[in-house]
């Protein structure tokens, strides 16, 4: 089958623009260069405990794994594209596959992971809910390709899925249109120290909340390891803020902080939790929900609309917030179990050269520029790659992208 | 019941030495009545497997199939098109998820884990005795149109899009404006009465006075929110204030608005007629810049309690606060208020001050979108669902984010909840390419695993009509319930319902499924 | 003499329900063999009936489990799933055996420690509250 559109990272946008290809039966080839599908959102959690809080985690995950089972998508990971070349209306790309060193027999069990000797360990399983559901060696860690010749994951691997004869291996593709999806990254909490990112243990990024969420199943501080019974969600961490240079709003920072908190007081309703905000930005949801729950729950949540100055420590791993009050008039100090940055995000940096052959041109902040003429040239970029998005709105680009670009095929 | 069944253990993802026994699990069923033929393969999805199995299959006149591999979404298509040309019935295939449920949950409990396989195996040696051989259905779809309720941003995208994929599409708009469209523009026209199912839609349209019938193969709602609907206090108490749109379409036509300009979120501040708003915040700033641009000393202040600029407008707040534009937050202690003695003067709290400032203004604008007034009747004639907050649900997020929980009808735009209007546009693009891609098929395919009802036993109680989504219940001229076939998504919602047990979910019996538990049950594991 | 071993039912829904204990799995995360995963199309499909069988022929514990609600593939089906619990649940309380036995849960695919969780919940009732006895009381 000829794969008629090259698909650059497979995120939520790349899947999603994948996945309406070969509802059509069109066949693709996604490039990813991290070892499993889901870009960013792999690491979020879902929200919801008996009903569904609609924050787009899980519609990933499923569309990921139904790719992965589509005869149409040819699904290349730990791949780069490292050329593009115009070959008359379509493009000639070649596509570098790193090796995996771990066979499609892999159950993922985590023996080897168990076994293996390095101290981080050399061989992972998929980040977050990543899939497919199989582990990689990241070569530059391991012993076996140092003078060691270590065989311990291989040794405990009960399907021998181990292949340390895996070699890198260039592919050549011609497709009719490309979509760049390359996606986001996001604010390292550490940029904003004063709140405590990096720098104070039990000051976590969203994106750290999400991942214990997801391991867990609970939220756990760093410290020690027990639930905190008192939390304050901080909104705005590095977004809208000079001195990162992040001075958009990222957009999906509120509706993920709202959910979570919402997750959080659902399974302790304990938790005294208060959520500190300059604009409340609930995405595809009036703000007046989540304040009305909010009001249901007086004595335990509150809304504060301030940007804490700085988090300091405290005792036993707590966390003092001293913040100003709406009004200017009063400063207060407030000591917690926990405290959530919810960070905002960047475009993904790009290979300049991949860009400059696409012809895709970055403004100052790193976002592509869309234009007609990149699109009429058989270039598309959804996602994060142009500005701030959540799951939501970029399934639905990504799908109207991928159906232009299949009809340009027809047409053009 | 005559069976020949065949039981097909596959190695690659089962087999793990000291854990199961896939070599004594076969055997174990080539004792087992009615097991005529047993395969132990190296990878079931491999090519070479398949042809192995099918061979075998059509020797042994197999009839009925039992897997022991993984989940059968995981299987391999072409193992399921194999079966087909050895003649058996999909739908006597059944499928023991080895890998998953027995061999990785339990890897440091191999006895266990034995035992719980074969348990399995035999209880779904079982089932399929248990299994009737159903057949897939066709019918024709009648039409290849494609309804669009709603002549707005979305709507239009929506129409657009289907129409390119070669259906012809029907917009229905209430309103009177008159605009291009691919197919057919039914003016002054709304939505009455809708029957039938995904392929073959029977709709009733008012149009203009005459009563119609309109047949359809799928749907697409992109009835908008209420953008000019201005409910509340201070439209009012202000005769004149403006919706912003239209302030935005009198200013690019180049009236002249009396200043000062004074736009307030909500003509409801207090919250309390209007559901389901969000504010054209996008909007709002880019006039207000605009305006700024034209003169730099035009007076513009927004009043808001939420700036809701999402992503990068919020470097359009910024600078428009630069140019100048005043903002005034405030909140539920100072809300906005029109004394009608002073019908142009609007007084509010400002939040930063902490005083109540008084704003005269010559031109008073809503920014907000309330949900569409229409909304309750259209998801009550689709039968769709709507949100608590008065927009229209999309439903399971597992269908796609334009899907409704029916097949074949699709949603897009403000009408689940206020959007501005390239986000609106997009997903109009991907409805319409939907519904237009779901008419094309030409045929609906039904049938298989689908609720069918004992009339004797039906008391007409009319509980399966009302919780059935998809209309596939209804009362027939016997007096008692019938499924409409060609509906029914196979579900057993109403089978697990009626009170009388009269409706049964076909291959999925309470028998089976009964005999199924007692079987796991007795499993001593 | 070894203790009896809780015998556990699980009503799982072909979507989320299902994959559930396959995202545990992959996940390298283990659980209690003693739980029977019978699948269903949706678990609007359940029937007091099956519950209140499992239970008589040996079951300890039932735990019916679908997708999130709003999120169910057929709209409403595990909302009607939870009411078939709840009407089974008040039933048993009716009937003198513990309620706790027969629960309702929802859960979504990338839920991988939430299987497992509930596998461990329902074990845990059952060790606390005994085998449900011989005869399996139930009207």
């Amino acid at each position: 089958m000829s794969r008629s559109v090259l698909i650059i990272g497979g995120g939520p946008a790349g899947v999603s623009a994948a996945k309406a290809l070969v509802d059509r039966s069109e066949g693709i080839v996604l490039v990813e260069r991290s070892e499993s599908l889901g870009g960013m959102a792999r690491e979020l959690t879902c929200k919801g405990v008996s009903e569904c809080r609609n924050c787009g985690a899980c519609y990933v995950v499923d569309r990921s794994t139904e790719l992965l089972r589509d005869q149409s998508a040819e699904v290349l990971l730990l791949s780069e594209t490292t050329q593009v070349k115009k070959n008359g209306n379509g493009y000639e790309v070649k596509i570098k596959i790193s090796p995996r060193y771990v066979t499609n027999n892999c159950i993922g069990c985590n023996k080897c992971i168990e076994a293996c000797p390095v101290d981080d360990k050399a061989i992972f399983a998929p980040t977050g809910n990543g899939q497919p559901r199989h582990h990689w060696i990241d070569r530059s860690k391991c012993l076996h390709f140092k003078k060691d010749k270590c065989q311990k994951c291989a040794d405990v691997c009960p399907t021998k899925a181990i292949d340390y004869e895996d070699r890198a291996r260039n592919v050549t593709r011609k497709v009719s249109s490309i979509i760049c999806a390359t996606g986001m990254e996001p604010v390292d909490a550490s940029e904003v120290k004063r709140l405590g990112g990096g720098v104070l243990e039990n000051a976590i990024s969203s994106l750290d909340a999400e991942r214990i969420l997801n391991k867990h199943g609970r939220l756990l501080r760093p410290s020690d390891g027990k639930q905190p019974k008192k939390v304050a969600v901080i909104q705005c961490v590095g977004s809208r803020s000079m001195k990162t240079g992040v001075e958009y709003c990222s957009k999906f920072c509120c509706k993920y902080a709202t959910k979570i908190s919402q997750l959080l007081i659902d399974q302790d309703p304990e938790v005294n939790l208060d959520f500190y905000f300059m604009d409340l930005r609930t995405l595809y949801e009036p703000h007046d929900d989540f304040k009305r729950w909010v009001k249901e729950r007086k004595k335990t949540v509150r809304m504060i609309r301030s940007m804490p100055a700085v988090v300091l420590p405290g005792n036993d791993g707590n966390l003092v917030v001293r913040a100003a009050t709406e009004t200017d008039s009063e400063v207060i100090e407030t000591e917690y179990d926990l405290v959530l940055l919810s960070v905002g995000m960047r475009p993904a940096g790009n290979s300049k050269e991949l860009m400059d052959a696409l012809g895709i041109k970055a403004d100052e902040r790193g976002f592509a520029i869309c234009d007609k003429s990149l699109e009429d040239s058989g270039v598309f970029l959804v996602g994060t790659t142009c500005e701030p998005m959540d799951i939501e709105e970029t399934s639905v680009k990504a799908a109207a992208a991928a159906s232009r670009a299949s009809h340009r095929k027809e047409g053009a | 019941m005559k069976g020949q069944i065949q039981v097909i253990g596959c190695k690659s993802c089962t087999e793990i030495p000291q854990l199961i026994d896939m070599n004594k699990l076969i055997e174990k069923a080539s004792t087992m009545d009615l097991v005529v033929s047993t395969v132990l393969v190296g990878a079931v999805c491999d090519s070479k497997s398949i042809k192995q199995v099918v061979q075998e299959a059509k020797e042994r006149e197999v009839d009925r199939v039992v897997v022991l591999a993984c989940p059968k979404k995981v299987v391999n298509p072409a193992l399921l098109a194999a079966f087909k040309k050895a003649k058996v019935n999909e739908f006597l295939v059944e499928y023991v998820n080895i890998r998953d449920e027995v061999v990785l949950p339990h890897m440091d409990d191999p006895p266990r884990a034995q035992a719980k396989a074969e348990t399995m195996m035999v209880a779904a040696l079982q089932k399929v005795m248990g299994l009737k051989p159903l057949e897939t259905l066709k019918e024709q779809m009648r039409t290849r149109n494609v309804v669009v309720l709603g002549g707005g941003a979305s709507g239009r995208k929506a129409a657009e899009t289907a129409a390119k994929t070669g259906a012809h599409t029907i917009i229905i708009e209430k309103g009177t404006k008159s605009f291009k469209a691919p197919g057919v523009l039914m003016q002054n026209s709304v939505l009455l009465k809708s029957k039938g199912y995904g392929g073959n839609f029977v709709l009733t349209i008012r149009a203009g006075e005459k009563v119609e019938e309109l047949q359809c193969a799928a749907i697409v709602v992109a009835t908008g929110g209420g953008w000019t609907r201005l409910n509340g206090p201070l439209a009012k108490a202000c005769k004149s204030a403006l919706p912003l749109y239209e302030l935005d379409e009198q200013i690019r036509a180049g009236k002249k608005m009396e200043g000062p300009i004074v736009i307030v979120d909500s003509p409801d501040p207090a919250g309390k007629s209007m559901q389901v708003r969000d504010y054209a915040w996008d909007e709002s700033l880019e006039l207000a810049i605009e305006l700024k641009r034209r003169s730099t000393d035009s007076d513009i202040t927004i009043v808001f309690q939420e700036m809701r600029a999402f992503g990068l407008s919020e470097l359009r707040y910024k600078e428009a606060a630069e140019l100048g534009v005043r903002f005034i937050r405030y909140d539920a202690t100072g809300i906005p208020k029109i004394d009608p003695k002073e019908p142009n003067v609007v007084s509010v709290k400002d939040l930063a001050q902490g005083e109540t400032i008084r704003l005269r203004f010559g031109t008073l604008a809503f920014a907000s979108i309330p949900a569409n007034d229409d909304n309750e009747g259209i998801a009550d004639t689709l039968r769709i669902p709507m949100s608590p907050d008065g927009g229209i649900r999309h439903g399971s997020i597992q269908r796609g984010p334009v899907s409704t929980p029916r097949p074949g009808i699709f949603i897009c735009g403000s009408a689940l909840f206020p959007k501005t209007k390239d986000i609106a546009e997009e997903e109009g693009m991907v409805a319409g390419e939907l519904a237009g891609e779901f008419a094309s098929k030409g045929i609906i395919e039904y049938g298989g695993s689908v609720a069918e009802v004992t009339q004797e036993k039906c008391s007409a109680c009319l509980t399966c009509i009302r919780t059935c989504p998809y209309e596939a219940p209804f009362i027939g001229i016997a007096n008692k319930a019938e499924i409409r076939t060609q509906a029914c998504q196979g579900c057993g919602m109403c089978v697990g319902i009626c009170p009388s047990k009269a409706i049964e979910l076909r291959n999925c019996t309470d028998d089976i499924i009964m005999q199924e538990t007692k079987t796991m049950l007795r499993g001593d594991f | 003499m070894t203790p009896r071993r809780p015998k556990i039912v699980g009503f799982c829904c072909e979507r989320h329900g299902l994959d559930s204990p396959v995202a545990a799995a992959k996940s390298g995360i283990t659980y209690d063999a003693s739980v029977r995963i019978i699948d269903v199309p949706c678990t609007g499909r359940v029937d007091g009936l099956h519950i209140l069988k499992a239970l008589e022929d040996g079951a300890d514990a039932v735990f019916v489990l679908g997708c999130l609600e709003k999120n169910c593939y057929y709209d409403t089906g595990s909302i009607e799933g939870r009411k078939r619990v709840e009407h089974v649940r008040s039933m048993l309380e009716e009937a003198g055996i513990e309620k706790e036995r027969v629960e309702m849960f929802n859960t979504s695919s990338t839920m991988t420690w939430r299987f497992p969780e509930i596998v461990s919940k329902m074990c845990d009732v059952v060790n606390r509250l005994g085998p449900l006895g011989k005869e399996g009381d139930e009207q």
